[in-house]
């Protein structure tokens, strides 16, 4: 089921509430219970193949997790269990996503002839990675004992299952443990609402709407030197309102149930260098990346060198998670080459003098923004060949079209920098404070709570109202 | 109530009043006319013919149904009316299949048209979504039910049309409007209904038509890289049971519409294509052409004219912009022969016109433009 939706919006999210709240009176078990089957279902209405495959994800974890908790093995058998768990996951993850890409490589090397066609199911990469974190931290003696219809709605809670934001066991349980959430508070209801039709604008409005650009570059035609450009930006756009919408999203539907959902994105575009861009993109990825890969294969505690290996390995890693293709990889890898090169300015590169601060901020504000772009041409381009005819469209100035349609094109691209580059985050707009359980604090007494509240209103019934019939989520393909 | 449940109730009411607010005003000016025909603004209409077509059948005055694919698409209403005496509504939609075809023309003589003129060829029948799963063809809008409705009232992409629609018919701002309009992407942009996915007059005809062009296509079709496409969705079986449950049931469940349908004149080359690149291919097409023709006869409302053996036509390879899509000339020519009787399938031989194709097909030889 979709979020940008009428069923999900109209039918799902209200019952799915009411039943929580109503539930909410006779326990604090119960609407647990309740918002665990209602994620089951949600994610059966359009995957139920799937389903069992995610229940037998979550017992079997959930076992090697009370084996681990349990701490009667010695260590060297927690450490076999954990492997077996940590395998388990990548095995199965494997299985339904890499297996095509294995078997195509295979035969490309060895003409082998292998014949592999596995649907791939929707969240298998977020909820298994939600897992190895928690089997990790178990075997670290950081988990304590959870119950099974609280760990069950730790990963199958509807808000983050398809597309994230990649959580943390440490932060959700005990939120799904506590009794508050379990009452409606309406300000959190109203908070939850701005934020959701913030994200829906963001989706419906604005990432729907600029996509008939994108085939301008990655469509079946050799594109212009202009609108490979415009292309390759509306994708960069398109990927960002797209993905940063659905993260709006589901840290909105979360509010009304009373659960803080971790950020995921704070005005990518916004960065100054590509460590900046990283910290503010995907967040809840780069975060589970740093401490469960880059730190665990060494960080920058072996040397200069290694650090930089490290670098590479971890972004190489965390772009073929993205999808079983090369043109991730090489995503990932040349993102991985950008952080050396960034960690590598910023320790052997010159000092900028302080007059000359601001126009440096600027100049690696300009450079990361078209590196990134860059990288995005590999991400969204369905081959390599394409990908490198598209980048050498971008580097030939000779071939340039611009006639009145790119030039409604490029106007439409600047006002959708313009948001990106110069409008607030959501959490600044809505004072989201994650870590603190705090939202919308200064509503209460700030002069603009009715414009606000209005606006907010727009964004509701505009984002209501561009709803299409067939717009997925770009992340649900990873 | 405490302040919190104040302003989410205010924030509820005020989406709720936005969106109904919307809905009104599409409902007002009705960009496809579903609800009643223009008069209060100008009608515009769109080339969106899987959209436009729910409205057309609605508001327009109309006793013949043309339907059809791409082949169809570019005819204009006033040359069929002029030349086959009647009052046409054209509903042809490029690229589709038998399921959404049926589906239109259904709805259409719902609204009591008594004609059906019927552009039909053998690749509509290959096996394509249930039209309730088709993302292309708003099913709903066609039957005005409650979802398809909503749908096209609480739509933000419908409102956009609607207010181009208004700033249009405001004098002061027609010029303004329609110079915007050249820039950005306009989805009812056309004044008559005649003028729907028409070629422009000014549109140069014989550059897009010509030799040269229906060569280059044989040539890239042949292709072995590509030939493989030339046998792509043709499955006998599937055909023959699409065409009996869309085509023949249709036509048995109107015994009172006469149906006139006309097997488009594709240039030689085409079978040629499939003659020297898939001849597999061509033998399902001459074996389901055979069961049509023979089906298609048994039915007394229904007059078969076949034109893919009229070699006029189809071997003077200036008409055609590629191996299929002939000119508008030769639109002419169709409706010109279909109101003379020309080429009509004689019931006692129904495959005697596809023996002749075959003859033809066997004896062609591609030449090399000079």
């Amino acid at each position: 089921m979709l979020f940008n939706s009428y069923p999900f919006i109209f039918l799902f999210l209200p019952i799915a509430l009411i039943g929580y709240f109503i539930l909410g009176r006779f326990g604090n078990l119960a609407p647990v219970i309740w918002l665990a089957l209602a994620s089951l279902a949600f994610y059966s209405v359009s995957n139920w193949q799937f389903v069992l495959l995610l229940l037998a994800s979550i017992a079997f974890n959930y076992v090697i997790g009370l084996l681990l908790i349990a701490r009667r093995l010695s260590s060297s058998l927690r450490f076999a269990v954990l492997a077996i768990g940590v395998a388990g996951d990548l095995l199965v993850l494997g299985t339904f996503k890499y297996a095509g890409f294995l078997a195509a490589n295979l035969n490309a090397v060895f003409s082998a002839g292998l014949a592999v066609n596995i649907l791939l199911p929707v969240g298998i990469s977020f909820y298994t990675f939600t897992q190895i974190a928690f089997l990790v931290d178990a075997y670290r003696g950081d988990v304590a004992r959870y119950r099974l219809p609280h760990y069950a709605l730790f990963v199958g809670y509807f808000p983050h299952l398809i597309a994230g934001p990649i959580l943390h066991h440490k932060d959700m349980i005990p939120q799904f443990e506590s009794a508050d959430a379990k009452r409606p508070n309406p300000h959190l209801i109203l908070c939850g609402l701005i934020i959701f039709a913030i994200g829906l604008f963001k989706k419906t409005c604005l990432a729907d709407g600029i996509q008939p650009l994108v085939a301008l570059a990655f469509g079946p035609d050799a594109p212009s030197f202009d609108q490979a450009w415009i292309g390759a930006l509306a994708y960069s756009f398109q990927l960002y309102f797209d993905f940063s919408g659905y993260s709006d999203m589901a840290i909105g539907i979360s509010l009304m149930f009373g659960v803080f959902l971790p950020l995921n994105f704070n005005s990518p575009y916004k960065a100054t260098s590509i460590i900046d861009f990283w910290r503010r993109w995907h967040m809840t990825l780069s975060q589970f990346l740093r401490d469960y890969l880059y730190i665990p294969l060494g960080g920058n505690r072996c040397g200069r060198v290694l650090r930089y290996v490290n670098l590479m390995l971890t972004m190489a890693l965390g772009g073929l998670w993205h999808g079983a293709a090369w043109t991730f990889v090489v995503w990932g890898v040349l993102h991985g080459v950008y952080l050396c090169v960034n960690h590598a300015w910023n320790n052997f590169g010159p000092r900028v003098a302080p007059r000359f601060e601001r126009a440096a901020i600027l100049a690696g504000f300009v450079l990361t923004f078209l590196s990134v772009v860059v990288a995005w041409v590999f991400f969204r381009a369905d081959g390599m060949a394409s990908a490198a005819s598209i980048l050498a469209s971008m580097a030939d100035p000779a071939r340039i079209v611009f006639g009145r349609g790119e030039i409604a094109d490029a106007a439409l691209i600047a006002i959708y920098a313009g948001i990106a580059w110069f409008a607030p985050s959501t959490q600044t707009i809505m004072g989201y404070d994650h870590r603190n359980r705090t939202v919308g604090e200064a509503l209460g007494t700030w002069r603009m709570r009715p414009a606000l509240l209005y606006a907010g209103a727009a964004a509701l019934a505009f984002g209501i109202l561009g709803i299409q019939q067939h717009s997925e989520f770009i992340y649900f393909r990873f | 109530m405490s302040t919190a449940g104040k302003n989410l109730l205010r924030f509820l009411c005020a989406s709720g009043l936005l969106l109904l607010t919307a809905a009104a005003f599409n409902f007002v000016v009705d960009p496809l006319q579903l609800f009643r025909p223009a008069r209060l603004l100008p009608a515009m209409y769109s080339e969106d013919s899987r959209l436009q077509n729910a409205g057309l059948i609605r508001s327009q005055d109309f006793d013949t149904v043309f339907m059809g694919t791409s082949l169809a698409i570019h005819f204009r209403q006033s040359d069929i009316d002029r030349l086959l005496g009647v009052k046409s509504l054209k509903l042809a939609m490029t690229g589709s299949n038998s399921h959404q075809q049926t589906f239109v023309i259904a709805a259409a003589l719902n609204r009591h048209a008594k004609r059906v003129i019927w552009q039909l060829d053998d690749w509509i029948f290959r096996d394509a979504p249930e039209i309730d799963q088709d993302a292309y063809l708003p099913a709903d809008l066609y039957r005005r039910n409650a979802k398809g409705v909503a749908g096209y009232l609480f739509s933000g992409a419908m409102a956009r049309e609607s207010t181009w629609i208004l700033a249009r018919s405001i004098r002061p701002l027609e010029k303004t409007v329609a110079r915007l309009a050249s820039f950005v992407p306009v989805k009812f942009p056309i004044a008559s209904t005649d003028d729907i996915n028409t070629l422009r007059a000014d549109f140069d005809v014989g550059s897009a038509y010509n030799a040269k062009q229906a060569i280059a296509a044989f040539a890239n079709i042949t292709d072995p890289v590509r030939r493989a496409f030339l046998a792509e969705g043709y499955d006998y079986d599937a055909m023959v049971r699409n065409f009996e449950r869309d085509a023949v049931g249709l036509i048995a469940g109107h015994p009172d519409v006469r149906f006139d349908i006309y097997l488009a004149p594709y240039s030689i080359l085409q079978w040629v294509a499939m003659r020297d690149a898939s001849p597999a291919t061509l033998k399902i097409v001459y074996d389901f052409s055979a069961y049509l023709g023979r089906r298609l006869t048994e039915y007394p409302n229904v007059r078969l004219c076949d034109f893919r053996a009229a070699s006029d036509i189809t071997h003077d390879l200036a008409n055609y912009s590629d191996v299929i899509h002939h000119s508008p000339d030769i639109d002419l020519k169709i409706l010109s022969r279909l109101a003379a009787g020309d080429y009509v399938v004689d019931r006692a031989a129904p495959t005697a016109s596809l023996e002749r194709l075959k003859e033809q097909v066997a004896a062609y030889r591609v030449e090399p433009l000079r």
